[in-house]
């Protein structure tokens, strides 16, 4: 009887404070509510913080530089010197474009062997050795990139008494993309199925041979991705270049040559005192932009088709 | 791109086991030395790397430690060269853009994963990461070109409208607009791509069921996001926000263009000043002898702060892979 008799009692108080709490909650959903809506258009805000002058950045990159890069001369000519007679001489930017052609080549030879070798070994090896390396070159990867100019230039430059040459920009480039190309392979590497490997290591091929035949190939779209990126990061670098390529006003591809780099006559053209120059920089900023973009979309759009055929 | 590590090793048991099978055969062909000499390569190259840069520092080291840390003032051909300018450049246009940047890019994160319409994710995603491939030496100009002028006509009269902002910033009257606080903008805009790149993918792979249950519960939008999300993803928007840091510090030719090069301590950041890296580009061209060494000397101090920096932010990361491998 008492139990029925407290059922009662609660059931009457609990229509009060059902009532209660859901005012209560009431209130509070409101409040709740309000409060999401404002943190979200925030949230919405800071988008657009983030979007608008990064956008503006491309716009003015492209109106301004357009203009630029659609004469002929800008690609053939050497740069010239403004005058007072010839205010709006600039003449080309051939000695950067093929500047820069020849250091990603040349660093390219450097880097891409040893970089994939090595993460070839980091993906099969758990020696003391491996372990090292990745983490040397997992540091290596967010090193600063006037470091690598500073050991060129040491080395390369002083030491090897090589002097300001296309050598020492691609070696300097090269130190810089071979932990990028390490990391990547490593993990494309990583990433080939074990089924593979098993199926040709139950088929009797030794274990060397399962690696080069079976796993390398496997593998070969995201290493080639990886040397992409490693590229297109590459050739926008400024600051290893700026120290150790000399900054010749020629066009020549041989390594012993002082050449310029896009990057480089960015920045030194920025700094001229000439408005022609000034306006020229955009034209050789576009160009750079358009060549890195097209690298890493290429990248990018190679490597989601390949995983869709596969 | 870094801040991938690599998943911990797998090695199926048949890998080793079949060596012995296979007894007779070599296990160590060729192939192997192939690739054991280009790893001693790397290696080399990487000891050569920072050996090359301490060693050249060491004649700075050995006289002008002191001064280094704790000098003023850069004397170009014969010293003393004091570090102490750039060191505090460096600090200040690198914490002010890493609070911009960080505050505005988690923002921009959490929206592209939870407020944008879903087909429009994979494009803004695909468009932050093809801008963090921008090179630098793009937003420098960019700073130098377009936001020099427009923080001289409308920036520093707008700041000295407000109380207090001639004792916080200074009053630089008529320069040509380069200063650390642009500078801090430049590198702001310049690491949100990377930061943002990074944390969206953090925030991304918070496990679906958690926001689900938290939403299932009447949770707001918000409260999905303040009491679910971010403290789930919290370990690795830390290892973000260390990388972004890593990033700024080191970045060159950007601040180059837009901090004005003045080696003087200078805590009113619309006046010019420098950072370490920058320094040593814009030092390097001219620089003989003992400068030389004393620049090598910045770049040690450089690679010490950048090799402990990304060491944490890559300790961070692989916690938080733990973190959510557990939940």
């Amino acid at each position: 009887m008492s139990e029925i008799n407290q059922l009662v009692e609660t059931e009457e108080t609990g229509t009060n404070m059902r009532d209660e709490i859901r005012q209560i909650s009431d209130q509070f959903r409101a409040r709740r509510q309000v409060r999401s809506r404002i943190m979200v258009t925030l949230c919405a805000i800071a988008l657009g913080a983030t979007a608008v002058p990064l956008l503006l950045l491309l716009y003015q990159l492209f109106k301004r530089g357009l203009p630029v890069v659609l004469h002929s001369a800008f690609y053939t000519q050497l740069p010239q010197t403004p005058t007072l007679i010839a205010p709006n001489a600039t003449g080309g930017v051939s000695n950067a474009i093929l500047g820069t052609l020849v250091l990603s080549l040349y660093a390219s030879i450097m880097a891409i062997p040893i970089g994939v070798l090595v993460g070839v070994y980091l993906a099969e090896s758990d020696s003391k050795l491996a372990g090292g390396l990745r983490v040397t070159a997992q540091t290596m990867a967010g090193a600063p990139s006037i470091l690598m100019g500073l050991f060129a230039f040491s080395f390369i430059v002083r030491d090897l008494n090589i002097g300001f040459s296309a050598l020492a920009g691609s070696f300097a480039l090269a130190v810089l993309m071979l932990p990028v190309i390490v990391i990547s392979s490593e993990i494309a590497v990583r990433g080939v199925p074990h089924t593979l490997r098993e199926a040709g290591l139950a088929l009797g091929a030794k274990p060397h041979k399962v690696s080069m035949k079976i796993v390398l190939p496997a593998a070969v779209t995201g290493i080639v991705t990886g040397i992409i990126l490693a590229i297109s990061r590459a050739i926008g670098e400024t600051a290893p270049v700026l120290l150790v390529i000399g900054g010749g006003y020629i066009n020549s591809w041989k390594p012993l040559d002082p050449v310029s780099a896009l990057p480089l006559s960015i920045y030194e053209n920025a700094k001229s005192e000439w408005p022609s120059l000034r306006t020229e920089v955009w034209g050789i900023a576009l160009v750079l932009v358009v060549f890195v973009f097209v690298l890493s979309l290429s990248a990018r759009i190679w490597a989601s088709r390949k995983q869709q055929a596969r | 791109m870094s801040i991938v590590t690599p998943p911990p090793p797998d090695f199926s048991p048949h890998e080793e086991e079949v060596p012995e099978f296979n007894s007779g055969t070599p296990s160590r062909t060729w192939y192997h030395y192939l690739l054991i000499v280009a790893s001693l390569v790397f290696a080399a190259v990487s000891v050569g790397f920072i050996g090359t840069i301490v060693w050249n520092s060491l004649p700075d080291f050995a006289h002008h430690t002191g001064t280094l840390l704790g000098g003023n003032g850069w004397q170009s051909p014969t010293g003393p060269f004091g570090g102490l300018a750039m060191i505090v450049g460096t600090v200040e246009t690198s914490l002010v853009a890493l609070i911009i940047a960080v505050v505005i890019g988690l923002g921009t994160s959490i929206s592209i994963v939870f407020i944008l319409p879903r087909r429009f994710r994979n494009i803004v995603a695909t468009l932050v990461e093809l801008l963090a491939a921008v090179p630098s030496v793009v937003y420098g100009l960019w700073g130098f070109l377009v936001l020099a002028p427009w923080m001289l006509k409308t920036v520093i009269p707008w700041l000295d409208k407000w109380p207090f902002s001639h004792e916080l910033f200074g009053n630089p009257g008529q320069q040509d607009g380069q200063s650390l606080l642009l500078a801090s903008i430049v590198l702001a805009v310049m690491i949100l791509p990377t930061f943002v790149a990074i944390s969206r993918e953090v925030i991304s792979v918070v496990p679906h069921d958690l926001v689900e249950a938290s939403l299932s519960l009447g949770a707001t939008r918000w409260q999905v996001i303040r009491g679910v999300v971010l403290p789930t993803a919290k370990i690795g928007l830390f290892g973000a926000t260390f990388l972004a840091l890593a990033r700024a510090t080191g970045e060159t030719v950007a601040v180059a263009l837009v901090a004005g090069g003045v080696a003087n301590v200078q805590f009113h950041l619309l006046y010019p000043g420098t950072s370490i890296a920058s320094w040593i580009a814009t030092e390097f061209g001219e620089a003989q002898g003992n400068e030389i060494s004393a620049l090598m000397a910045l770049g040690v101090l450089l690679m010490l702060v950048n090799f402990g920096l990304s060491l944490i932010s890559r300790g961070l990361v692989s916690r938080q892979r733990k973190v959510l491998a557990v939940v």
